[in-house]
């Protein structure tokens, strides 16, 4: 009796590791698939591959200087398109950070997720979670970080009234503990430098 | 353990963070009221709340050399209770008196459910810009956007009007947006406080005068009385890093929010 039991749990048990394994392997085929075309997404890398064929445009980028207490300006020129596009293309364009020297506002490691541009004119940016969880933290680096991105966008597109920051598709309730983002954030001109 | 939080003595005492908020939750009321021996009850002390900023797994801004905002703002908000307590007629709560963790929403709900008179939050600075330097003083921005404006317009009718005018299934939902925005009727007396308390720390520090700031600070928003976010310094500012650790600066500092208060209270007596 123990004897064919044994034949009869060996086949059993062995089938049954055999599915799980498979069970595995394709579930996590299946999540890398899924994360593929999401984890592409690196910021302008769509919209990058169509530049050449589009004609440019100049739009002003707000960064941090050590010698202003406002943000300031840089220039750099974007592939004109409709403002979704064109929005997508300055928020990946602002975590790349200055090309002259300036400082970044926004936490290097942070991935553009998603832009998107509702009729309201409600611009809602999603954000990977360095942005928050890799900010340095204190009030005003958190309310540079919040306007370099709301003004930059509000600066250079009419399209866009408003910005809702979002950090992997969810609200977070501050930044890093101080400024609030769970409304969407009308923009601030005052803060930008020769704009009072 | 409900018993000693009726007694005035415990004022002096440290109170677990914790603990107020649980209370100031479940019973505000008795809470209020002195009940000093052998005396008539004497006419109940107004509340003060002072929140020391972050706590706990939330350190706030951090220093080059190591200095936590979490435990700038602790050591100043106990030295302003103290100042307080001496020499006015107050009795303050902080939001947390050793390094925990308080949600932002329960630090407006200690203010709130107290009845205080004044909310200041104390936080230290921080800046991607290492120049950054010197003390400000914040009130709420109000951002809101034309729905929230409209349904707060409902303010401005009695209550009764209030449950008449909105249909059963929306009044929660305005409920939750008014208490979310409470902050909102008392901007033009926080900014006055926030002026008072500015200039106190521009004479006391010999700063040169940059004014008063507005901005969306999470933790002013649903506090229900003149409410201030006071940054004493720039943590991420080697120099002023150095003086932060300084007990003597921070007791500068904690004597120029006291003057701003003094002075605010002789233009807003207490109802």
């Amino acid at each position: 009796m123990p004897k064919s039991a044994r034949a009869v749990l060996i086949p059993v048990l062995a089938v049954a590791a055999c599915a799980l394994a498979l069970f595995f392997f394709l579930s996590e085929n299946r999540e890398s698939i899924k994360k593929a075309p999401a984890g592409s997404g690196s910021p302008a890398g769509g919209v990058e591959g169509r530049l050449d064929s589009r004609p440019k445009r100049t739009v002003t980028l707000l960064f941090l200087s050590e010698d202003s207490e406002s943000l300031v300006p840089e220039e750099r020129e974007i592939a004109a398109d409709v403002p979704a596009v064109e929005a997508r293309q300055i928020v990946a364009e602002l975590i790349r950070g200055s090309q002259t020297g300036f400082l970044s506002a926004i936490p290097p490691e942070t991935k553009l997720i998603q832009v998107y541009l509702d009729k309201e004119g409600t611009a809602f940016v999603d954000l990977s979670r360095e942005f928050a969880d890799r900010h340095p933290s204190g009030s005003s680096a958190e309310i540079a970080t919040v306007y370099a991105v709301v003004d930059s966008l509000a600066l250079n597109l009419k399209a866009v009234k408003k910005v809702f920051l979002l950090i992997d598709g969810e609200e977070r309730e501050t930044l890093a503990g101080h400024i609030t983002l769970d409304h969407p954030i009308l923009p601030d001109l005052s803060l930008v430098s020769g704009r009072q | 353990m409900a018993k000693s939080f009726i007694r005035p003595r415990l004022i002096f005492r440290p109170v677990p963070a914790l603990l107020a908020v649980f209370f100031a939750f479940a019973a505000p009321g008795p809470f209020l009221l002195s009940a000093a021996d052998n005396a008539p009850p004497p006419a109940p002390l107004r509340n003060i709340v002072i929140d020391p900023g972050h706590g706990g797994l939330d350190v706030g801004a951090k220093g080059k050399f190591g200095t936590l905002e979490k435990d700038i703002t602790l050591a100043i908000s106990l030295k302003l209770k103290a100042l307080i307590e001496k020499t006015m007629p107050f009795r303050v709560i902080l939001t947390r008196d050793k390094d925990l963790d308080v949600s932002l929403g329960n630090r407006a709900a200690v203010a709130n459910n107290n009845d205080a008179q004044v909310f200041f939050s104390i936080h230290a600075n921080g800046s991607v810009r290492s120049k950054s330097h010197g003390a400000e003083t914040f009130f709420m921005h109000i951002n809101a956007s034309d729905e929230e404006t409209r349904k707060l317009a409902y303010l401005e009718n009695s209550s009764s009007e209030l449950d008449k005018r909105i249909a059963d299934e929306a009044q929660d939902e305005v409920k939750m947006i008014l208490w979310d925005m409470a902050q909102t009727a008392y901007v033009r007396q926080s900014q006055r406080l926030a002026e008072m308390v500015q200039e106190e720390i521009n004479l006391e520090l010999g700063l040169e005068n940059r004014g008063i700031k507005q901005a969306a600070f999470k933790v002013l928003q649903g506090v229900a009385c003149p409410a201030v976010l006071v940054e004493v310094a720039f943590i991420s500012n080697p120099e002023e890093e150095q003086k932060l650790g300084d007990e003597s600066f921070q007791q500068r500092l904690a004597e120029s929010i006291h003057r701003g208060l003094v002075r605010y209270l002789k233009l807003f007596p207490q109802k």
